[in-house]
């Protein structure tokens, strides 16, 4: 208690400093005062952390133990009916499900990454302008954290190159969370999930490629697709293409009308190169789609801003 | 980027129709993110004739009669001081909409109106900014006599009735020729299977290197052209001419001849071009004759662009100067000191191209984001510089003859050669191309290609980005179809599946049939919002390029942001919810991990909250804790918070326990701190867990049933006590170790020291 007095005192006194600011020389009174601010930040600081010790103080131990408090019920928890899962976890479940039912082993993504593997790794020459196309967070030591699920590729291709080289093939998906420095609105976030898929043969084609989405999407949707591409440029691939499928009937679909879904294309040799994968003798695809829009699509939700908003109005729904 | 379908055209024969066209340019060669419909955009408006032009009166109009074709001459008062006898205008129409208003919400039609409250006026003779080329007000638009006639439709005379392609840049980033008319057109013949017919590139310009030029650095600038124009008479410009409109279909607006023609030639050809005042940039070099100097500007140089604004200049930006003074931002725009104007006499004309690198860096540090930059931040090739220098003479040989030609270029590129076999085309589309539709394919966008046992492709001057084999195959696939290439599916082994993943889906189907509520926050938080929570910030990774403080740094665990999302639940206001979400957290104290990233946990946080509830939260969470880990076969111990984990953590220590299993560290559960629950705004009765899912998934163990299912005796047990329930339950069981034993209640009287805790025996 006297240790709080004495820090409201000391506040006190400083508080009086302030009207010396007058006798400092004009151009050393924007540092005065910066420094009186911090010392002032500082004590209210202490007397803040002081006040919660005391209010803790009063607090009363239980014995963690137990079941219950004395003389109460012992506690139940909530109806199922009360309970919700993710939209989005839901769907990423159910999207990995059918590429494990595909032949195809998960590896989560990382949430905070470095320059090599969201960039150098992937093919992306030393500041090239298609870095800027990631809009990417940076943190103070240049960490990243992923503006793409790609940023596994590397990491895919070394793990699974023993098995590759015994003959057999890789075949991984990568499902996780992404960021991109953008504006939020209805449509757009800067926080989302992607799925990203590695196969890599020694005689897979680009055919492979396109059957595999295909088959992919017909399993997800439950009906024959037609498919359509688009080139696309990726650094990491070569040929780059952008995948759609005609809108299925289950979303209100019409011939003709066609979704774009992902991003894909044959893996660059450069990086299997990097990966220690000899790109004369093996060469493989690699794709990468959101998830967010598939539960969009899903639902017919109009906001993506939903998702990460914790609200149980929207949460309970599912 | 935009493309004009006429303008393709006239490039290109197109043998099917727009739609088609579009589907292929969709299909083979970018993205199409729009269609601008303009086909009906200048209906109603006609090139007319001015038969009469009488002054009216004390007024600033011109009564016109004007002849739009047809037998009678019909009225229209005219405003503009430029309305003549016998000059050719477009007449819009009574009926019809001016074309610069189309796209707002209201468009303006013209009608028949009557003014100064006697003449009839049908229509109107249009300005260029009414006709929507540009900003142009000063007069009405005079359209050149040997272009057009009276009743012409104004579309007809300049191809106005077009679809306009809205192109995705982003997919063309390694295309910098795309990025000129030419260049799209010659892949559109490619994608119809034809041939291109290359306009005539034959470059009769003959450096004389009358102008020095020097560039200091390496790759900084490959090649550096510069053409004097000298003036030898006016370029007067009277008439709307068709490089307007194709200016502003581009986007781009008409704005003088010179500028014009450079703006023309780029979009036409990809290559920027910049003119300089020749008297000017003499001056302000201070040299007899002109000397160009490229180099790097100095960290604080400085000078004032065209725009009047005054740049202070990178490292990284490349400078144009005059005897070393600055006089342009490479690649970017010009400086003020040298700008041409209406009496500029000589012009020097810069063709020339930069590294892409340092333009996107001098992009970025100065918000200049123009067409040109666009261009060069693809990668101009150096090949044509001089000829598209040669071709705006040409625009403006009217005006100005060639005087020097000056070219800087050490470095002569050499062609990009790549040996493939058609069978390793095949091996990787999973097509069965012919050689000769291979060789057809490449040859009719400008490839050279050699055959023999290997087929040895010689990349055109402006495919700098083909340099192994997969860059063949794109073209050959692409411009053949992606969409002809048959789906198959590869051979495939059965899959492990991912433990973490299975454990996680576990986790959320039981916490949702326990009632509690699965969300998903940000991986990025705000200083206060872990001050409020009484964690350390400098724990946390932060972002330097945030969007907003409040995604500032890296969450080092979960609870934090669920006590944030139980306030916003309980102000809705939610009387009683549990909120879960399992994510994964980052800590500057866990390191680094062997491959230097830093070590991710995968972490569970779970917070309950209720508005009227009187009783002990803790044991509700506790409640959470053994419950969940019942069903993966594990019994929880509860032990007291060691004071640095307490710290670390928003739980009160007294009203917390660590969770353990056998020996294993899981985590903590408790209720918070008397700060915490006011900084977050909650009511009383809160409690939450956050533990260790890497942990708990090393600590999977399988089910074992007692194979007697048949319950022989039970039996209600009251112990009075001063222990803890453990020590109180853990006596029970020593005494009968075949028991399963489940509590019932605990009951203290009033004043008591004593309670009593009551347990029920099942002996099976």
């Amino acid at each position: 208690m006297e240790e709080l007095e004495k820090l409201k005192l000391e506040l006190k006194s400083l508080n009086s400093e302030y009207a010396r600011i007058k006798e400092v020389p004009a151009e050393k009174r924007g540092e005065f005062g910066r420094e009186l601010n911090a010392k002032k930040n500082e004590i209210l600081a202490k007397i803040k952390a002081k006040e919660e010790e005391l209010l803790d103080t009063e607090v009363l131990p239980l014995d963690i133990t137990a079941p219950c408090a004395p003389n109460e019920e012992i506690p139940k928890v909530y109806s199922v009916f009360e309970g919700s899962k993710h939209p989005l976890m839901t769907e990423l479940d159910r999207v990995v499900e059918i590429y494990q039912l595909m032949g195809f082993d998960v590896m989560e993504s990382r949430q905070l990454d470095d320059e090599f593997h969201m960039f150098d790794s992937l093919n992306f020459a030393k500041e090239h302008p298609a870095r800027d196309g990631y809009d990417t967070f940076r943190t103070e030591e240049g960490l990243i954290p992923p503006a793409h699920t790609s940023t596994m590729q590397h990491r895919v291709l070394k793990a699974y190159k023993d098995k590759l080289e015994n003959d057999g093939e890789i075949a991984v998906v990568v499902p996780g969370r992404v960021y991109r420095n953008e504006d939020v609105d209805a449509t757009h976030e800067h926080t989302f999930y992607q799925c990203e898929g590695v196969y890599v043969s020694k005689t897979c084609t680009m055919g492979d490629m396109l059957g595999i989405l295909r088959e992919f999407f017909e399993k997800y949707y439950e009906q024959k697709l037609n498919i359509r591409t688009q080139p696309g440029y990726f650094p990491f691939t070569e040929p780059s293409l952008e995948f759609m499928i005609e809108k299925p009937k289950s979303l209100g679909g019409k011939k003709g009308d066609f979704l774009e879904m992902l991003g894909c294309g044959m893996i660059h040799p450069n990086v299997l190169k990097m990966a220690g994968i000899d790109p004369t003798k093996y060469h493989g695809f690699a794709w990468g789609g959101g998830i967010d829009r598939l539960v969009m699509l899903r639902y017919g939700l109009k906001d993506v801003r939903h998702f990460e908003s914790g609200n149980l109005n929207f949460l309970k729904e599912f | 980027m935009k493309i004009s379908l006429n303008w393709l055209k006239k490039y290109v024969e197109i043998p099917v129709s727009d739609e088609e066209l579009i589907r292929l340019i969709g299909a083979r060669l970018v993205e199409v993110e729009g269609v601008i419909d303009e086909t009906h955009k200048y209906d109603g408006i006609k090139v007319v004739r001015v038969e009469s032009a009488e002054k009216i009166e004390g007024t600033h109009l011109t009564l016109c009669m004007v002849n739009d074709g047809s037998a009678e001459l019909t009225q229209v008062l005219c405003g503009a001081p430029n309305v003549r006898e016998g000059m050719l205008a477009a007449w819009i129409a009574p009926g019809a909409t001016v074309p610069a208003s189309v796209k707002e919400d209201a468009p303006f039609v013209i009608g028949t109106r009557k003014m100064l409250g006697k003449y009839d006026s049908h229509g109107m003779l249009a300005a260029a900014d009414e006709l929507d080329f540009g900003d142009e007000h000063d007069g009405i638009a005079e359209i050149d006599s040997n272009m057009a006639k009276p009743g012409d439709a104004l579309a007809d005379v300049f191809g106005l009735n077009d679809l306009i392609l809205e192109i995705e840049n982003k997919s063309l980033t390694h295309r910098p020729d795309t990025f000129g008319l030419i260049g799209f057109a010659r892949e559109v013949a490619g994608i119809l299977g034809q041939k291109f017919n290359e306009p005539a590139a034959e470059c009769s310009l003959k450096p004389d290197n009358a102008i020095d030029i020097k560039i200091e650095g390496d790759n900084i600038c490959e090649r550096y052209s510069a053409v004097v124009f000298e003036k030898h008479g006016e370029i007067k410009k009277k008439y709307l001419t068709l490089t307007d409109t194709l200016l502003a279909k581009s986007g781009m607006r008409p704005i003088d001849p010179i500028v014009d023609a450079t703006n023309y030639l780029m979009l036409l050809t990809g290559q920027p071009l910049h003119a300089f005042d020749y008297d000017k940039f003499v001056a302000v070099g201070g040299s007899k004759n002109p000397k160009i100097i490229v180099r790097l500007a100095h960290a604080g140089e400085k000078m004032e662009l065209l725009d009047g604004k005054e740049i202070t200049m990178n490292e990284s930006d490349i400078v144009i100067t005059s005897n070393d003074v600055p006089v342009a931002l490479a690649g970017a725009m010009g400086g003020a000191s040298t700008m041409i104007d209406e009496n500029t006499k000589n012009v020097i004309l810069e063709s020339a191209t930069f590294s892409l690198y340092n333009l996107r860096k001098t992009q970025m540090a100065h918000g200049i984001f123009s067409e040109a930059i666009t261009r060069f931040t693809k990668g101009q090739p150096p090949y044509q510089t001089l000829n598209v220098a040669e071709a705006c003479a040409s625009l403006l040989k009217d005006g100005f003859k060639i005087s020097s030609v000056s070219d800087a270029y050490d470095y002569k590129a050499k062609a990009n050669v790549v040996e493939i076999t058609t069978d390793e085309i095949n091996r990787l589309l999973g097509t069965d191309y012919s050689e000769k539709k291979v060789v057809n394919t490449l040859t009719n966008v400008g490839f050279e290609v050699e055959t023999g046992k290997e087929l040895k492709v010689t990349a055109p001057a402006w495919r700098t980005d083909i340099h192994i084999k997969e860059d063949i195959i794109e073209e050959v696939g692409r411009l053949n179809g992606y969409d002809n290439i048959t789906p198959t599916l590869p051979r495939h082994n059965s899959a492990t599946k991912n433990k973490m993943l299975t454990l996680k889906r576990e986790i959320r189907d039981t916490m949702k049939e326990f009632g509690a509520n699965e969300v998903l926050t940000y991986s990025f938080v705000s200083e206060r919002l872990l001050e409020n929570a009484g964690v350390k910030t400098s724990n946390s990774y932060k972002i330097v390029n945030s969007i907003s403080p409040e995604l500032q740094l890296v969450r080092q665990s979960i609870v934090p942001s669920l006590l944030d999302k139980a306030h916003m639940n309980q102000k809705i206001p939610f009387d009683e919810f549990a909120l879960f979400e399992m994510n994964k957290v980052y800590r500057k104290d866990l390191g680094f991990n062997d491959e230097e990233v830093p070590t991710e946990k995968m972490s569970m946080g779970f917070v309950l909250a209720e508005r009227k509830n009187q009783g002990t939260a803790y044991y509700k969470a506790k409640m959470y804790v053994e419950k969940f880990l019942k069903r993966f076969n594990l019994e929880a111990e509860f032990k007291p918070l060691k004071t640095d984990v307490a710290e670390a953590l928003p739980f009160e220590k007294k009203r917390a326990a660590e969770i353990y299993v056998g020996e294993n560290y899981l985590g903590v559960v408790g209720e918070f701190r008397t700060g915490v629950k006011h900084n977050f705004k909650l009511a009383d009765y809160l409690a939450g867990f956050e533990i260790d899912l890497d942990v708990l998934l090393s600590l999977e163990t399988p089910k074992k049933v007692n194979n007697s299912f048949e319950i022989k005796d039970k039996q209600d047990l009251t112990i009075a006590t001063k222990k803890t329930y453990a020590e109180t339950l853990k006596e029970v069981r020593e005494k009968y170790p075949e028991a399963e034993i489940t509590p019932v209640g605990i009951y203290q009287p009033e004043g008591a020291e004593e309670k009593n805790i009551t347990f029920h025996l099942e002996f099976r």
